[in-house]
């Protein structure tokens, strides 16, 4: 079996912070979680630069990126991701409040893999949060590496 | 010494140069003296016989010297010379010829640096003075006052200048728009037949011979069988003659002078502001001779005739203008009236036609297109329309021939033969058309109109018909030409309608800067809403689970009841939000139609309902389901919103039953569900669809109050309907009928 990569998980928003820790957590999933507070941080942390400099965890499994985020916003982040072609395989999930559609589109268009609307109900909540660790976790087979790292 | 002579070695009348002939007719003596040293520069070759000297021997002489008596008699003349185009009678002298004494007519006119000196003996028994002509002016000025309309004034000037002159037949000869002339009145003997009414096609008198009508106003030829005399000069610059009384006329004149049978002819020039409007034309079979003193006075009463015709038009003109203006008037309030100024026009053809005393009218749209009174056929007026927005773009088009530029309109020449148009707005292409009918004339032409100069084979050398025979054409496809006041009047009408349009279309720019603006601030807000409002709903919920989890135990059943209950109600509160969000979305976003499996879609949604209806027994019934064209992520809701009502109203039932079906007629599919449930009460059926329209109580049925006002919003914006029909206590059904074609635009 592959090595266990993180999670990283992008939210500003302490009790979504909270709520999302406590439905990841009750998935069970192994994977190590990692939290950044804002956009600058989760490229700092994808980057290995700033307080993220040396590292020693792999390269997360998913990046699960509020959409809202102080500094650098998540579309932002998005868009640096996905033009990078190091990092444009790991695959980022949306997930934010806004219902709005434009959002939506935008993020399809800067290529993100999933887009989450944070269901109001806490068990839809739970049952997505779950949803996405275990599949983006482990179901999900990442692309061969092209270098022998 | 240079003989002037000159050949018609010409290609078109029009080019004839008449004003330099070189000849003057022999009814009297030309003399030019030249103002700078008052010698003599130019001189006819018929002063030999009145004067006992040959011409060429006093050209370069002082005039003094070679006519003195002459020459004191014109000395303050000479002095105080005319300019050009004046041409000044001066008075009747007693000259001492080689013969005898005689008497002389004198007048002199302008020509370069040359006073030109024309003498002309009055003819036998003719009125020898001003005093003797003064009588009949007098009456013809009292007459000109009580003439009512332009008919009698023509007549009388006609009466009145063959009475001062004894021509055999006297015309009043009017111009068209095109130079065709026509014959209006006539006062005549029996000797020449009548050509009252005769067309005169524009090639009889070429552009060159109108303007010298136009600077000449009064020319004589007594005899056109006259031998031209000569002018000899010593100069070779040929002598305009433009202002001279004597002017020798082009032979192809008295060619066609002589073809007409009219030996003598006069002609007095009718103007207006300056213009030609007609001619006062005299005839006589033989030679006939007017003294100079009755052609001045001819000329006279000419000229008050010519102040009295443009008083007469004028106030017709007013007159017409006052009337037309009221109409105007009238056609505004209606339009102002009207929610959009088209609807001022149609709904009152009458004003719209009288206008431009039309018979029919049509006012056009890219879209529309509204016939009225005696138009042509719509199809007819829309071909019309599309000719006119190619070619005549231009403000006013009025033709009272329609045909001849479109021809087409042969077809309907008893409708509109006349056509008088005004184009309102070229961005967007509206026209208002009037139509008049044909009005078959019968038009006497005084020659054939389509061959007025014939031309001899292998020769460029013109000659004027020959045959004067009349004979009749009857003029189609054409309509009462026009009036002025008419066209003038519609032009306003486009002027006020240019405003109309002008202002709403400042007003719709505004309205519509407004709602973008609302728009914008309305999208802020939801977006607001969508991400600002929903997360503290989701805490709430999210938290009161994370409570209930973990302090479960030490919490009473009432801690627990109310914990459910706060996190219900920030469920519902949370939903709503979610719902309300989708309601405005549907107003904003573009449909995006495919066809849609409906079938597929009722049964995806059916299972995920029965799943969370547990252990609930419900009959499904599914009949045909047609496939739809429409917005596949809208159209989904539309049908989870129907089933789901069917469901939860039906959880009363010991035995729900739940039918679908649908059935295709009249270019649309309608799709039913049907339920046995609680039903409701036909009297709140308008409430029903209602945003926020309940008819049960909150805990009898849960539901936020929107599904249905989303499932009317959607299925209308694909240009459908949905209806419910129900009993209370009785189940419910719910239709929605969907068109085929969908242009999803709404």
């Amino acid at each position: 079996m592959a090595e266990l990569k993180p999670i990283l998980l992008v939210e500003d928003n302490p009790k979504d912070l909270e709520l999302t820790l406590a439905a990841l957590e009750q998935s069970q999933l192994a994977n190590e979680v990692v939290v950044v507070r804002d956009g600058e941080e989760a490229l700092d942390f994808l980057y290995r630069r700033g307080a993220h400099e040396s590292r020693n965890t792999s390269d997360p499994a998913v990046v699960l990126l509020d959409l809202k985020l102080p500094k650098v916003d998540g579309l932002e982040v998005l868009e640096k991701v996905k033009a990078d072609p190091h990092l444009r395989q790991t695959p980022v999930v949306m997930l934010t409040s806004s219902r709005e559609e434009s959002d939506l589109v935008r993020s399809y268009e800067l290529g993100v893999n999933a887009f989450v609307v944070k269901p109001v109900g806490f068990r839809e909540f739970f049952d997505a949060i779950q949803d996405l660790g275990v599949f983006w976790a482990i179901l999900n087979e990442p692309p061969p590496r092209r270098n022998g790292i | 010494m240079t003989l002037q002579t000159q050949d018609i070695d010409l290609t078109a009348c029009e080019r004839e140069p008449i004003h330099i002939p070189g000849n003057i007719q022999p009814h009297g003596i030309l003399l030019a003296v030249r103002l700078s040293d008052r010698t003599i520069a130019y001189a006819s070759a018929n002063v030999a016989e009145v004067f006992g000297f040959q011409a060429a021997d006093a050209l370069g002489r002082p005039f003094a010297q070679v006519l003195p008596a002459l020459s004191a008699e014109f000395e303050t003349q000479l002095d105080d010379p005319p300019t050009v185009g004046n041409t000044r009678f001066v008075r009747t002298i007693r000259i001492r010829t080689v013969q005898e004494e005689r008497m002389f007519e004198t007048a002199i006119s302008r020509s370069g640096d040359c006073a030109l000196l024309e003498l002309e003996e009055p003819p036998v028994g003719s009125v020898s003075s001003i005093d003797a002509l003064y009588p009949t002016l007098r009456r013809f000025v009292e007459q000109l006052q009580n003439a009512s309309s332009i008919d009698v004034l023509c007549d009388l000037a006609a009466q009145d200048v063959r009475r001062m002159t004894g021509f055999d037949r006297v015309l009043v000869y009017r111009f068209d728009d095109q130079w065709n002339g026509t014959v209006v009145a006539e006062s005549r003997n029996e000797v020449l037949p009548s050509y009252l009414d005769l067309r005169f096609p524009a090639s009889d008198i070429p552009a060159q011979a109108r303007e010298l009508y136009r600077r000449n106003r009064l020319r004589i030829i007594p005899d056109a069988g006259y031998t031209p005399v000569p002018i000899q000069s010593h100069d070779p610059a040929p002598l305009d003659l433009s202002d001279s009384v004597l002017r020798s006329v082009s032979p192809v004149h008295l060619e066609y002078m002589r073809n007409m049978g009219t030996l003598a002819s006069m002609s007095i020039s009718i103007l207006r502001e300056g213009q030609l409007w007609g001619l006062i034309s005299c005839h006589n079979k033989d030679p006939k001779r007017v003294s100079l003193q009755v052609r001045n006075a001819c000329d006279f009463l000419t000229q008050i005739f010519s102040l009295q015709l443009e008083a007469r038009e004028n106030t017709m003109l007013a007159e017409n203008r006052v009337r037309l203006g009221a109409v105007q008037t009238r056609l505004l309030a209606h339009m102002a009236a009207e929610e959009h100024f088209i609807a001022g026009l149609v709904n009152h053809p009458d004003d719209l036609m009288m206008l431009a005393g039309a018979q029919g009218a049509a006012v056009l749209t890219q879209d529309h297109c509204w016939c009225l009174g005696q138009a042509p056929a719509k199809e007819q007026v829309r071909a019309l329309f599309d000719w006119l927005s190619e070619h005549h773009q231009e403000d006013v088009f009025a033709t009272d021939n329609l045909s001849e530029v479109y021809p087409a309109a042969k077809a309907f020449a008893d409708r509109a033969s006349g056509l008088l148009s005004i184009s309102v707005s070229k961005v967007h292409s509206s026209y208002v058309l009037w139509f008049r009918p044909e009005v078959v004339q019968t038009v006497k032409w005084g020659g054939n109109p389509q061959k007025p100069v014939q031309e001899e084979a292998g020769s460029l050398r013109l000659h004027p018909r020959r045959s004067f025979e009349i004979w009749k054409e009857t003029v189609r496809d054409r309509s009462l030409a026009w009036d002025r006041s008419e066209v003038e009047a519609v032009k306003e009408l486009r002027n006020a309608i240019v405003g109309i349009v002008l202002r709403r279309a400042e007003e719709m720019a505004s309205l519509t800067e407004e709602l973008r603006r609302s728009n914008k601030e309305l999208e802020a807000f939801s977006y607001s809403v969508s991400h600002d409002l929903r997360a503290p709903f989701r805490h709430i919920v999210g938290y009161s689970e994370l409570l209930k989890k973990q302090e479960a135990g030490d919490m009473s059943e009432k801690g627990k009841r109310y914990v459910d209950t706060i996190i219900e109600a920030a469920y519902t509160a949370g939903t709503l939000v979610d719902n309300l969000l989708r309601f405005s979305h549907m107003g904003r976003t573009a449909l995006k139609p495919r066809q849609v499996d409906v079938a597929k879609l009722v049964d995806e949604i059916r299972q995920k309902l029965s799943a969370e209806q547990g252990d609930r027994r419900i009959q499904w019934v599914v009949g045909d389901l047609v496939p739809v064209n429409a917005d596949p992520v809208l159209i989904r809701l539309v049908f989870e919103n129907l089933l789901d009502n069917a469901v939860k109203y039906t959880r009363t039932r010991e035995k729900a039953r739940i039918e679908i079906g649908s059935s295709r007629k009249d270019g649309e599919t309608v799709y039913f569900v049907r339920d046995n449930g609680v039903g409701f009460d036909m009297k709140y059926i308008d409430k029903l669809f209602g945003v926020f329209q309940r008819l049960h109580r909150m805990e009898e049925f849960e539901g936020t109050g929107i599904g249905l006002a989303n499932v009317r919003r959607i299925v209308e914006r694909h240009g459908g309907r949905a209806w419910a029909e129900g009993a209370l206590d009785k189940g419910a059904t719910f239709s929605i009928a969907l068109p085929d074609q969908n242009e999803g635009a709404a």
